[in-house]
């Protein structure tokens, strides 16, 4: 690889105390709790790619995307953007300028805009708060022309959050996102509250300002097919940990990991071709008190004994002993 | 000919607001055989659920059924007084709704509300209730249910509440069960769970389901017959396979298309401009005018009324579309 990736994560963990308070704690003399949200990844992103992490409910996806913009500190590990670690303090200068080309996408667009403000000023805040304009002129200019990049009317400007839908919204806080020129935008679940005809327009939108501004996204989703779309590479989390890490076609079309083969596997096939959907043992376990060895080993088909004991290692893109060892793992 | 489980006949259902009456749902029919999964999609707003709540009298008011019939297995049910109504609701039509969490009770253990729904319905003893309780759990495949039936909700996951659900809904046997939205709130590795359970207990009982979702996938796996709602009408109904992989009106088009395909490699989804309208600016004509790219004169002067498809002529099949009235067909190049 010739160029250095945008974004490199390193052994990236998080952990949060659920004990319980401290008084029952010392009655019932229960230990303190710890729950392993995301357990030490490892990936890069390259510049101008969109890196897709999917995974159920509770494997650790949106924490990730929080560390990654640093809405929430890491317990361990690093992420460096651009060669900075943005954690690192004695480069408190160098951060912040960083901060500025980092932005983020959430679900809920009706939750994630201030009710009370006026579009323009939603669309302004991060230009005025990072003096990106001159003058105010400049700024109302920026803001009808980001409108109008997302397929807003500049007029629109003047309206509230609660006058758009969902869709609308959306493009709102798109806007908002490369209001400050912002080159890696994260996004979590950005399509997951909208109607699919609605969706489309979005990821539609998504890719045209992609091509046109050389934006990298990282993009989560629990929408396998969403993410194919989108996705140039893609890593499947499970349990905070990633199982898998492959190229978009190679992902769908070769998938390695077992739990990889189940996702795709429980997919609705929306094409009618008549493949049975193999019925999935189990559900995720509790993230409190995970499974020993290999965490998905309790719902794989082809676990061994080794599974059960020692957690496998993320190697050439898979996180397996059955396939490091050449055993078959096809059903 | 059987009669249908459940046939809907020109519903009409309207909201009352200060700005004048909006009309939800505006003139559906549609028929659900017994055995056989209807599938009712559309995006937010359509009237999906809002005809699902029609069918087992849950319009609150300031809603209110406006006009059409609905029969079940021949009777009218629509006109009937709330108490009669509720002799039916849990009885004869079993209900599913999208989240769990709220449609158990968390105060009671999920044993108490199974019996206390069985016994209701059915006349039997509270030993016999609470045996035909652990049979329905084990069927909807919870492990050790003899254990499980007395845990309260919060102890089971998502996929396992919505199967306690499932067992609830099926209790009394009855002839229909609307399922509305039952996968949404759940990972997909579940939901595939889930739709099986449905679709297998529905099978082997013979239990007509109308199944509501915005999810193509499930319905194209699951459902017999499908019916696109745009705006409070349908836009198409027909067998699964001819509506999922040829479907006729412009809407259900743009829909199949905008959906990502594992399959398929597109470089851009199909896009729909602009969005459903509003029910208190529901345009004159055909409700998808303005959306639409293959729009002519007469479609916004004249609402379309689901007609039978002049070339393909699939048994079932409707289309409320202009486009396929043979008369206009013929004046189309």
């Amino acid at each position: 690889m010739t160029e250095k990736p945008l974004v490199e994560i390193r052994d990236l963990k998080r952990t949060f105390d659920v004990s319980k308070p401290w008084l029952n704690r010392v009655i019932e003399g229960a230990p303190k709790q710890f729950l392993k949200a995301v357990d030490g990844i490892t990936f890069d992103i390259r510049r101008g790619e969109t890196f897709a992490l999917v995974g159920e409910s509770g494997s650790g996806k949106s924490t990730v995307a929080r560390m990654v913009v640093g809405l929430l500190p890491a317990s361990g590990g690093e992420v460096i953007i651009d060669g900075v670690p943005i954690a690192d303090t004695s480069r408190a200068a160098e951060v912040r300028r960083l901060r500025r080309r980092i932005q983020m996408i959430f679900q809920d667009p009706y939750a994630s805009l201030n009710p009370r403000w006026r579009v323009e000023r939603i669309i302004a805040e991060p230009i005025r708060a990072l003096r990106l304009a001159e003058s105010e002129r400049e700024v109302a200019d920026r803001v009808g022309e980001l409108l109008s990049l997302v397929g807003l009317h500049p007029a629109d400007g003047r309206k509230y959050p609660h006058e758009f839908s969902g869709g609308q919204r959306q493009r709102i806080a798109i806007a908002r996102a490369l209001a400050s020129k912002a080159e890696f935008i994260v996004c979590d679940e950005p399509t997951s509250a909208l109607d699919v005809s609605v969706q489309a327009q979005i990821l539609n939108l998504m890719r045209d300002l992609q091509d046109r501004f050389g934006l990298t996204y990282l993009f989560i989703s629990h929408n396998l097919a969403v993410v194919r779309h989108m996705a140039s590479r893609i890593g499947v989390m499970y349990l905070g940990r990633i199982v898998e890490i492959a190229d978009g076609k190679t992902l769908f079309a070769r998938p390695r990991h077992p739990y990889t083969r189940m996702l795709l596997n429980a997919v609705p096939d929306i094409a009618m071709t008549g493949r049975m959907r193999e019925a999935v043992k189990g559900e995720i376990p509790n993230p409190i008190n995970p499974p020993s060895g290999c965490t998905f080993h309790p719902r794989c088909p082809f676990v061994f004994d080794r599974c059960r004991r020692e957690a496998p290692p993320l190697e050439e893109g898979v996180a397996c002993h059955a396939v490091r060892e050449g055993r078959p793992v096809a059903a | 000919m059987t009669e249908p489980v459940l046939s809907v006949r020109d519903l009409r259902v309207e909201f009352a607001t200060r700005r004048g009456i909006l009309k939800a749902i505006d003139g559906i029919s549609f028929d659900i055989a017994e055995g056989e999964v209807l599938g009712v999609v559309g995006e937010s707003g359509a009237g999906k659920s809002v005809t699902g709540s029609a069918v087992i009298g849950l319009i609150e008011p300031p809603g209110r059924i406006a006009g059409g019939e609905i029969r079940l297995a021949g009777e009218r049910i629509d006109n009937l007084s709330p108490q009669a109504m509720r002799h039916i609701r849990g009885k004869r039509i079993g209900m599913i709704f999208q989240d769990p969490l709220t449609s158990l009770n968390p105060l009671y253990r999920v044993g108490d509300q199974l019996t206390e729904t069985i016994r209701t319905h059915l006349d039997l003893s509270p030993r016999q209730a609470r045996e035909r309780a652990i049979e329905l759990l084990a069927e909807v495949g919870i492990p050790a249910p003899e254990k499980r039936i007395d845990g309260y909700p919060h102890e089971f996951s998502g996929g396992m509440r919505q199967r306690v659900v499932i067992a609830l809904a099926l209790c009394a046997e009855p002839d229909l069960v609307i399922a509305d939205e039952p996968t949404t709130a759940l990972d997909v590795s579940v939901q595939a769970q889930i739709i099986a359970l449905i679709k297998r207990l529905c099978a082997e009982r013979g239990t007509a389901v109308m199944l509501v979702t915005h999810d193509m996938g499930v319905i194209a796996e699951t459902a017999d017959r499908v019916a696109v709602m745009y705006a409070g009408r349908i836009a198409e109904i027909g067998p699964v396979a001819d509506v999922v992989k040829h479907p006729l009106h412009p809407y259900a088009r743009g829909l199949m298309g905008a959906i990502p395909s594992l399959e398929t490699d597109a470089d851009r989804l199909v896009q729909i401009p602009g969005a459903m309208p509003r029910l208190s600016a529901i345009p004159p004509g055909c409700a998808f005018n303005p959306r639409c790219d293959r729009t002519f004169a007469r479609c916004r002067l004249d609402r379309p009324e689901p007609i039978v498809p002049a070339a393909p002529a699939d048994a079932g099949h409707r289309v409320a579309c202009h486009l396929y009235d043979s008369a206009e067909a013929e004046a189309l190049p």
